[in-house]
């Protein structure tokens, strides 16, 4: 692999003139599984081969790919990417530069405890199947169950024109389960995930059983839901929501990207967005987690990115294009889902960092307000605008948990919801999820229980 | 790399399938996709890239038993590997359950002639005039409102070429064309930054406006700014063709797919003949419309696509199907298996959600509320209850409306209510038809629905 890529970058810059040059082979391999009920819909499995090459000329990007891989075919892409970069670069204001950084060689291999591919795929099944059955059997009022399983292996290769050579293994194993229950006229949706870059072990470590149990027994308890009172109320958040809120609302803000595109975050490096609570962390590193790597998509390590320490933004995610313009060092958050596709800046494990509050201390004090456990769905906009929709929620009463809510969602501006974050929790949860950017990326989210002193709830009808 | 001729496509196809049958299946289908994309993008006020991608695959079904596997690869011109995924497609049927619902692929069935889904001037266009459309759009945008910064955006002209052939005499090949440029943008104003603004055209002929979409996105941006809240309370709201397909595209498009209707997880099951929308609703799910952004001859299993009433002057006429569900009720599949690509065995989708259009202008709908939000897109409608329609979700960028009139536009106000209940109170319909993803529709007006704002 390396020669054929070798002559390609030559190619490109020699040839072409390319005045940058990367080229990311990838060479898949992915299991599918989708069980509805009793029923398995389809055994899957593909293979996926490409190579993508991107280039800058005269400043302007330009991007090709190809299902092919042998030299001569490459060779040509690599002349309709230079090809596409002199196109753009037409009415070029600002020519795009990279800031400087180690060429890095390496071999990363993964070393799974129990290698997917070496699983059949009857067994594959099982367990899957394990995850429908338990929730059917949960209760008579479960009404569907779909179980989606996925596990994808294969080695990236990446080289560019300024010395970087890596190849590196990718190894993920997912699974989500979604229960629908219904009573009367009342419908209750549950969902779970599970997510590991380690192996197929991650099924050790939380039995199919007790995901399922655990889903079924949610949808179930939100039968007997009220909805919630619209308006504004103080809100004890978990782990879970606590994750999904540091993403959406205000991790996206942080990508450099969209901070330069104007996001409410332009302007704040240096400056205090939140309570002295809170301490953000963006981390590519955490072994095993659904959101780490060892090389980003440009061939620069992933780290552990401090975002907002003590209430103060600190840093931004950066790939080595937003880099030069903040004259700031790349973060290793520039990924790409696939061969067809450039890289662009996307989270890793982001999370909150814990305090010392125990979860009985961040609700005594509520008079009436929310406990909101986990979340269906989230996003936020520009302006800072977030909506994140809740799955599992309770009430609070006089400081304790009371009667679920259903269909509840939470709305704010981040920074004013920030400042509002008046104590964090000392427990800690990571939990897997796919992110949505164009591209989707696997990444980790969470923190421990938070309380917000007050923040709108969207209710129900 | 070169794209895949007809000839070439079928008989791609076609051998995948005697091989299959050869070796074992009792059935068995082959899919082959092609797409090949030139796209520029605007990134932060300026064309900063250009990309071209060339995308093809084979996804292969075979059936053993009544169980069904399935395996793909984008590696299509070495005939050992194409073997070697019709083999894998083989193992994974045989190494899963017995389904004792499969009752065979579909037969063949004649194809209708669709109309304005091709257009060779799109598959022709070179990077450079794509560049010039990116220009027109980037400059109108400038010229509108120098508030406004555009983030994001592009065009792009895409061929696609899809196959499918099966064991049951299913033969078929289509292609097709698409072009769209879109542009998001912000306005900045002594320290206000607005919610992103959206605008887009996408066509199947060569026959966008770039300038328009420009002009547009940079209109709402500025309209956007001096946000103010609103009060809680229950009042009318228009929903302009973005917010409409995010609120429908996560709930009733779901509640009319007989996979949902089947397994319980549609509110709309045992409701035919019902009413269950206001008279003023007509739908249908149109896959031969002409120029439709999911108008194809046949869908993801070559079943003829068509046009099916779904709501008919507020009740509830059809759900749509692919031949699995429809075979399980000893129907005919109305065509809805979609199939994102060579990558996916077929899921039910509808194609061209269609939504039967009013007689006012968007002008004369606004004139009749006398206190209301115009709403052009919606956050978080994702996280909408699929299974009862229930949602909870943000408004913006959204508009107040007083006494038939504009009057600011309005941050932090939310939409909660169930879908089912905004569709029994849409009151009426602007003739602004659009089309945007997969509905096809004019603004909506709908009465009482419930605002929280603070």
């Amino acid at each position: 692999m390396r020669d054929t890529l070798t002559k390609v970058v030559n190619a490109a810059v020699d040839q072409f003139g390319a005045e940058y040059v990367e080229v990311r082979v990838q060479k898949l391999f992915k299991t599918m599984l989708t069980i509805k009920e009793e029923r398995v819909e389809a055994a899957k499995e593909g293979i996926e081969n490409g190579a993508a090459i991107r280039v800058l000329v005269n400043g302007a990007w330009g991007f090709a790919s190809s299902c092919s891989l042998d030299a001569k075919t490459l060779v040509g892409v690599a002349s309709e990417a230079c090809r596409m970069a002199k196109a753009a670069g037409h009415k070029l204001k600002n020519p795009i530069k990279l800031v400087k950084s180690r060429a890095f060689e390496d071999r990363i291999s993964v070393k799974p405890k129990k290698d997917p591919s070496k699983i059949s795929i009857e067994d594959k099944i099982k367990t899957t199947s394990t995850i429908a059955e338990i929730v059917l059997g949960f209760d008579q009022h479960i009404k569907s169950c779909t179980v989606d399983y996925l596990d994808l292996a294969g080695t990236n290769y990446f080289m560019n024109n300024e010395g970087a050579y890596i190849e590196q293994d990718k190894l993920y194993v997912w699974s989500r389960v979604l229960v629908t229950a219904k009573e009367a006229e009342v419908f209750a949706f549950s969902r779970e995930e599970v997510g590991s870059t380690s192996g197929y072990e991650v099924f050790d470590r939380e039995a199919p059983e007790v995901v399922g149990e655990r889903a079924a027994r949610r949808a179930i308890e939100q039968l007997k839901a009220k909805t919630p009172k619209g308006g504004t109320f103080p809100v004890v958040l978990g782990p879970n929501v606590v994750g999904v809120f540091v993403h959406e609302a205000f991790g996206h803000l942080a990508e450099a990207d969209l901070t330069l595109s104007g996001s409410v975050l332009m302007g704040k490096l240096g400056k205090r967005v939140a309570s002295e609570v809170v301490t953000i962390y963006d981390d590519g590193t955490i072994e095993g987690a659904f959101g780490s790597f060892k090389y980003d998509d440009e061939g620069i390590p992933a780290q552990k990115t401090l975002l907002v320490k003590d209430g103060v933004v600190v840093g931004l995610m950066h790939n080595r294009e937003t880099a030069q313009k903040f004259n700031a060092r790349p973060t290793g958050n520039a990924r790409a889902e696939d061969f067809r596709v450039e890289p662009i800046i996307r989270m890793r494990n982001t999370f909150l960092e814990p305090k010392d509050h125990s979860f009985e201390e961040l609700i005594e004090g509520i008079k009436f307000g929310y406990y909101f456990e986990r979340f269906r769905g989230g996003q936020a906009n520009l302006d800072g605008t977030f909506q994140v929709g809740i799955q599992e929620g309770y009430e609070i009463v006089k400081g304790e948990v009371g009667d679920p809510v259903r269909n509840a969602s939470i709305s704010g501006n981040t920074l004013e919801t920030l400042y509002k974050v008046d104590a964090v929790g000392k427990d800690f949860e990571l939990w897997p999820g796919r992110c949505g950017k164009g591209q989707t990326a696997f990444v980790c989210d969470g923190g421990p229980h938070i309380r917000v002193k007050g923040v709108l709830v969207g209710g129900g009808a | 790399m070169a794209v895949l001729k007809e000839e070439e496509t079928i008989s791609l196809a076609e051998n995948a399938v005697k091989f299959a049958l050869k070796h074992g299946a009792d059935e068995a289908e082959a899919f082959v996709y092609q797409g090949f994309t030139t796209a520029v993008a605007i990134e932060r006020g300026q064309i900063t890239k250009s990309s071209r991608i060339i995308d093809q695959g084979l996804g292969v079904r075979t059936v053993v038993n009544k169980a069904v596997g399935f395996s793909y690869t984008n590696i299509v011109r070495n005939k050992a590997a194409v073997e070697e995924t019709v083999l894998k497609s083989l193992k994974s049927a045989k190494a899963s359950k017995p389904d004792k619902d499969w009752q065979g692929f579909p037969y063949k069935k004649p194809y209708a002639n669709v109309k304005g889904t091709f257009d060779g001037t799109i598959y022709g266009l070179s990077p450079e005039d794509l560049v010039k459309l990116s220009s027109l759009m980037l400059s109108a945008a400038e010229k509108t409102d120098e508030r406004v910064f555009p983030i994001e955006g592009g065009t792009g002209a895409s061929y696609l070429s899809r196959a499918v052939v099966n064991s049951n005499s299913v033969l078929g090949f289509d292609c097709g064309t698409i072009i769209e440029c879109s542009l998001a943008t912000v306005a900045h104003e002594s320290g206000e930054v607005t919610p992103v603004c959206f605008e887009f055209n996408a066509e199947r002929t060569y026959k966008i406006d770039p300038e328009w979409v420009g002009r547009e996105a940079a209109r709402l941006a500025g309209l956007a700014l001096r946000a103010k809240r609103v009060e809680t309370r229950n009042m009318k709201v228009i929903f302009a063709h973005f917010a409409l397909q995010q609120l429908l595209y996560y709930t009733l498009m779901n509640a009319v797919k007989a996979d949902y209707v089947q397994r319980n997880q549609s509110a709309l099951k045992g409701k035919i003949g019902e009413k269950v929308a206001s008279e003023v609703v007509t739908i249908y799910d149109d896959g031969l419309l002409e120029g439709g952004l999911r108008t194809w001859k046949f869908d993801g299993e070559g079943v003829p696509q068509q046009k099916t009433l779904i709501i008919e002057r507020g009740v509830l006429r059809n759900f749509i199907y692919d031949n699995y569900t429809a075979k399980k009720e000893g129907r005919e599949s109305t065509g809805n298996a979609f199939r994102a690509g060579y990558l996916s065995t077929p899921n039910i989708e509808t194609t061209n959600f269609h939504f039967a259009v009013g007689e006012k202008s968007p002008e004369e709908l606004i004139g009749e509320v006398d206190e209301g939000l115009l709403v052009y897109s919606l956050q978080g409608a994702h996280s909408s209850n699929p299974a009862s329609g229930e949602f909870s979700v943000v408004a913006t960028p959204a508009w107040k409306i007083e006494k038939g009139i504009i009057v600011h536009s309005v941050k932090g106000a939310m939409l909660a209510g169930n879908v089912f209940e905004v569709l029994k109170n849409v009151s009426d319909l602007a003739n602004n038809e659009r089309k945007a993803g997969s509905l096809v529709a004019p603004w909506v007006l709908v009465e009482n629905v419930k605002v929280i704002g603070n």
